[in-house]
């Protein structure tokens, strides 16, 4: 099993999702204060990270839901998670079972 | 958000007594854990707690709890007296205390109790220093009056040497509630508002940036010094100047009174935009016509003013505070007479002179 397949990564629930009017939004750390912003795809990775999605799957709404999606898109998607996870606003939950 | 009426003071130039904020009952506990649910799910992610004086709530640790529950961080506005070590440990405790300003307005006790009542000068310092040992984010707001203006340098000295805050912020007493009333005693004349800006921008320039002010006689000063200068170089009009462009607040912020009242900030107590709990918060923020209107001021001209007609500086102007407009003039959609440069030169006041250091916040 790799990454990509694994169902594990989760939002923090303590991060506000603010979402604007032209499809952006901000994540918001009340714990700190800090504001990320998020583009459209990104808020689209967002609300897939919980708990029910691999990475693949998180891959293909993008590319049912954006035109001229890159090659590259998955390696995208690892950076935005790995960025996340750094930030404190994603985790890996421990796998069920 | 007002979240009581009641305060344990009364300050002769309280804004909030005796204006539209001024409600006899304060909304149950219960209401406004409700509306702090709503207030998460419309992702807003700070408020600020003011009164009356938002300490004297009897239930204020359950408000500032549910509060971070819901994903919220927030700010509190007191007159410093009721922090004690509990009170500023458990604020610390909560970790989303962005900040708490506490009012002083002199640099002893004779000055500050002058207006606020005898021995809240050294509540209001031991406060404040409370609040530092337990690491609260602590600033002060000093409302510059008749019995205090000529103290300034020693307040500045006071508050950012001896008590060694990062920074505070000055105002003036204003022309709403209480101030309006006792406004012989209160507010400053022309002369003493010349004095005021001269003395707050040399300390401001004196301690780098540490004085702040969005109103008051440093803002005022900074902003007509360079509407002079942008005059008299005959500059074109600035960047959103030449219209009622003063106030961002209604496309940023919505305040509430201490009854539920949504308006349009706290110094529009009279604007009713709805009730929380019983009108939808998103709502009202898209689609009240009042707000609306209120965002569309930034598209009426100041020329259209007959109070502008023939000022050589409404290419500069942006017509200041409705809240002010409104209380002076009886409109909103109106330029400020208090921050009119043409009115308080007419007036006999004076601007400081322009320093090499001088800066536009």
């Amino acid at each position: 099993m790799n990454e990509n397949t694994e169902k594990n990564i989760v939002a923090n629930p303590l991060i506000v999702l603010r979402e604007e009017f032209d499809n952006w939004a901000i994540l918001f750390d009340p714990d700190t204060g800090n504001t990320f912003g998020l583009n459209p795809i990104g808020v689209l990775i967002w609300k897939h990270l919980d708990g029910h999605h691999t990475l693949d799957e998180i891959t293909e709404k993008i590319r049912e839901a954006a035109e001229d999606v890159s090659s590259d898109v998955t390696g995208h998607i690892q950076d935005f998670v790995r960025n996340a996870v750094k930030l404190g606003l994603v985790s890996h939950e421990a796998p069920q079972g | 958000m007002e979240i009581t009426s009641s305060c344990n003071l009364r300050c002769d130039y309280c804004s909030h007594f005796s204006g539209p904020g001024d409600v006899e009952k304060d909304l149950p506990l219960g209401a406004w854990l409700r509306f702090f649910s709503e207030l998460q799910r419309c992702a807003v992610m700070n408020v600020t707690l003011s009164g009356g004086e938002p300490l004297y709530r009897p239930d204020i640790r359950e408000i500032i709890q549910s509060i971070v529950a819901n994903r919220l961080r927030f700010s509190i506005l007191s007159n410093g007296t009721l922090i004690d070590r509990d009170m500023a440990a458990f604020l610390a405790s909560t970790g989303r205390c962005n900040l708490v300003q506490v009012s002083i307005d002199g640099a002893i006790d004779i000055t500050h109790d002058a207006f606020r009542g005898k021995g809240n000068f050294m509540k209001a310092i031991q406060g404040i220093k409370t609040l530092q040992q337990f690491n609260v984010p602590t600033t002060v707001r000093v409302t510059i009056h008749r019995k205090n203006v000529h103290e300034l340098e020693a307040i500045a000295g006071l508050l950012l040497e001896e008590i060694k805050l990062p920074s505070f912020s000055t105002n003036s007493a204003s022309h709403m509630g209480l101030c309006r009333k006792n406004a012989a005693q209160t507010q400053l004349t022309v002369a003493e508002r010349s004095l005021a800006a001269e003395t707050l921008m040399l300390l401001a320039d004196k301690y780098g940036g540490r004085i702040n002010a969005t109103a008051g006689p440093l803002a005022d000063g900074r902003s007509w010094l360079e509407m002079q200068e942008a005059s008299r170089n005959g500059r074109q009009r600035m960047e959103g100047r030449g219209f009622l462009t003063g106030c961002n607040g209604p496309r940023q912020t919505l305040a509430v009174r201490a009854d539920g009242v949504i308006i349009p900030c706290l110094q529009l107590g009279h604007m009713a935009l709805g009730r929380i709990n019983h009108d939808d918060l998103l709502d009202v923020w898209q689609n009240h016509p009042d707000l609306r209107k209120l965002r569309q001021r930034s598209t009426i001209a100041l020329p259209s003013f007959i109070f502008c007609q023939g000022c050589a500086y409404t290419d500069y102007c942006t017509g200041n505070c409705p809240a002010m407009a409104y209380a002076l003039a009886g409109e909103v959609n109106h330029p400020s007479p208090d921050a009119c440069l043409r009115l308080f030169l007419e007036q006999g006041g004076r601007l400081p002179e322009r320093s090499a250091h001088h800066r536009t916040e």
